[in-house]
């Protein structure tokens, strides 16, 4: 009874001091409600990328501002770098440049070698994808993920799914583009796998991310052959990565003998907090992938006899010599 | 209640964005401060007439779009932290600035905590003790904010 009248009391002569609209608890559950909502909505349906991209090219303008003291920083940092290591610098790069002319040199007749043998057999011949040079212009902000933001977007047109590598193997792939940026997703992320064959053996196999910088290659029993120090390499089998890229060096395999697979854990070979640059591989066009799909039952005799005739033909050209 | 422009405080809300998005590297990214959240919570705590638990909710989808994460997520957790800041701003006048600091600190806990709940959720490893860190910072951003735009009652002096 007392209590009531006290209430009315205060309703009645509470000062603008204590106004405050709606009761902050009410709000509260609104906007709890509806961050719900639009939670699942992101999560589970892919209605707000629109508005993410858009919201993205609206803000572009304020990411350059916040790029520009490291920019800034960056080029000091350039014009102040001192003669000596400049030379020392052009010395070692010359030197390298050499031994990469050497190699390229074998490898120009190993490919023509190459070209040949496969149009003996009829092969296609491998795509040589071409790509995007791109500049990492900052790490992803959220701490669960493992991303980077590169400086090239749909405007230079990227595509969601484009592989990324750097000069020593695979960064990761293409997740989101916006129009002056994209999203690269690193291969030690979670939600990202990518199918690999052990060099060493041709084994094929799928490494997951783990989230803390190395990578997983689970469902393997544990006699397989695998030591530690074998080289991953890209398998090609999902048409997204060339294949031969390097991706990750076996550190470690344990065995439990609780479980009937073995653990098998590997770093990335390459360097994402070292380097700037890196490459956006292009896409291979779907057709591509489909061709031999389409029509492998209806072609395989004749290519077969093609493949003898050729290899007559070859026997042929040869016999005199 | 100190007086307060309702620009300065969208100002500042533009000034943390900037500094969110400011590309952070290296070991800085594990100390960055949530400065959204820790403005946010300095003008909710010192103006709750100019914002509140939906000014908090809005900065927090800003967030949300330019970190490219779950979009909701900080929004969420910003709410929640609104709430609980505002549901005691009352009796901060008798706080002295430890005692504010200490409860700045709890906020910043709750909110931290609201992110690693979801993201466990969603099915995310526990990222370690580190996860924590951007909290120090944050106080030790709240206590810059404290030198440059005041403590939030008047000075005694008046």
């Amino acid at each position: 009874m007392l209590k009531g009248v006290h209430q009315k009391l205060e309703a009645q002569q509470t000062p603008a001091f204590f106004v405050r609209g709606a009761k902050p608890f009410s709000r509260m559950v609104f906007f709890c409600a509806l961050s719900i909502t639009i939670m699942a909505v992101d999560a589970r349906l892919n209605y707000l990328s629109q508005v993410r991209q858009a919201f993205i090219a609206a803000l572009h303008p304020l990411e350059i501002v916040a790029n520009t003291p490291g920019e800034w920083y960056r080029d000091i940092n350039k014009y102040f770098s001192a003669h000596n290591q400049l030379v020392q610098e052009n010395y070692a790069l010359k030197q390298q440049a050499f031994e990469h002319q050497v190699k390229l040199q074998r490898l120009n007749t190993i490919q023509a070698e190459n070209e040949h043998l496969r149009s003996l057999l009829n092969g296609n011949m491998p795509i040589q994808p071409k790509a995007v040079l791109g500049e990492i212009s900052h790490m992803g902000r959220d701490p669960f993920t493992h991303v980077v933001v590169v400086n090239r977007g749909s405007h230079h047109s990227i595509k969601a799914g484009q592989a990324v590598v750097d000069s020593n193997g695979v960064i990761g792939q293409v997740t989101r583009v916006y129009p002056f940026t994209s999203e690269v997703t690193l291969i030690t992320d979670k939600e990202l796998s990518i199918p690999i064959q052990i060099e060493r053996n041709q084994m094929r196999a799928i490494a997951f991310g783990e989230g803390n910088n190395t990578l997983d290659i689970p469902y393997l029993p544990t006699n397989v052959d695998i030591k530690v120090g074998d080289k991953l390499v890209t398998s090609g089998i999902d048409g997204v990565y060339p294949a031969g890229l390097a991706v990750a060096t076996v550190t470690k395999i344990q065995q439990n003998p609780e479980s009937p697979f073995a653990k098998i854990i590997s770093t990335p070979v390459a360097g994402v907090s070292n380097h700037l640059q890196l490459l956006l591989l292009e896409l291979s066009e779907p057709k591509e992938i489909d061709a031999p799909k389409a029509a492998p039952e209806a072609s395989t005799e004749s290519n077969k006899d093609n493949v003898n005739t050729n290899a007559k033909n070859k026997a042929k050209a040869n016999a005199p010599h | 209640m100190r007086h307060t422009s309702l620009i300065s405080v969208y100002l500042t809300l533009l000034i943390a964005l900037l500094c969110q998005l400011f590309p952070w590297v290296g070991q800085g990214i594990i100390f960055r401060p949530d400065f959204m959240l820790v403005i946010l919570l300095y003008w909710l705590l010192r103006a709750p007439n100019l914002c509140s638990v939906g000014t908090a909710w809005l900065a927090g989808l800003l967030v949300d779009l330019a970190t490219g994460s779950l979009l909701g997520q900080h929004a969420l957790s910003f709410t929640i932290t609104a709430f609980v800041a505002l549901s005691y701003q009352r009796r901060l006048v008798l706080f002295n600035g430890w005692q504010l600091a200490g409860y700045v600190f709890a906020l910043l806990i709750i909110e931290r905590f609201v992110i690693l709940l979801l993201k466990l959720f969603a099915g995310n490893e526990n990222p370690g003790w580190h996860y924590f860190l951007p909290i120090i910072a944050g106080l030790l951003l709240w206590q810059f904010m404290i030198l440059m735009f005041g403590g939030l009652t008047r000075p005694k002096t008046n």
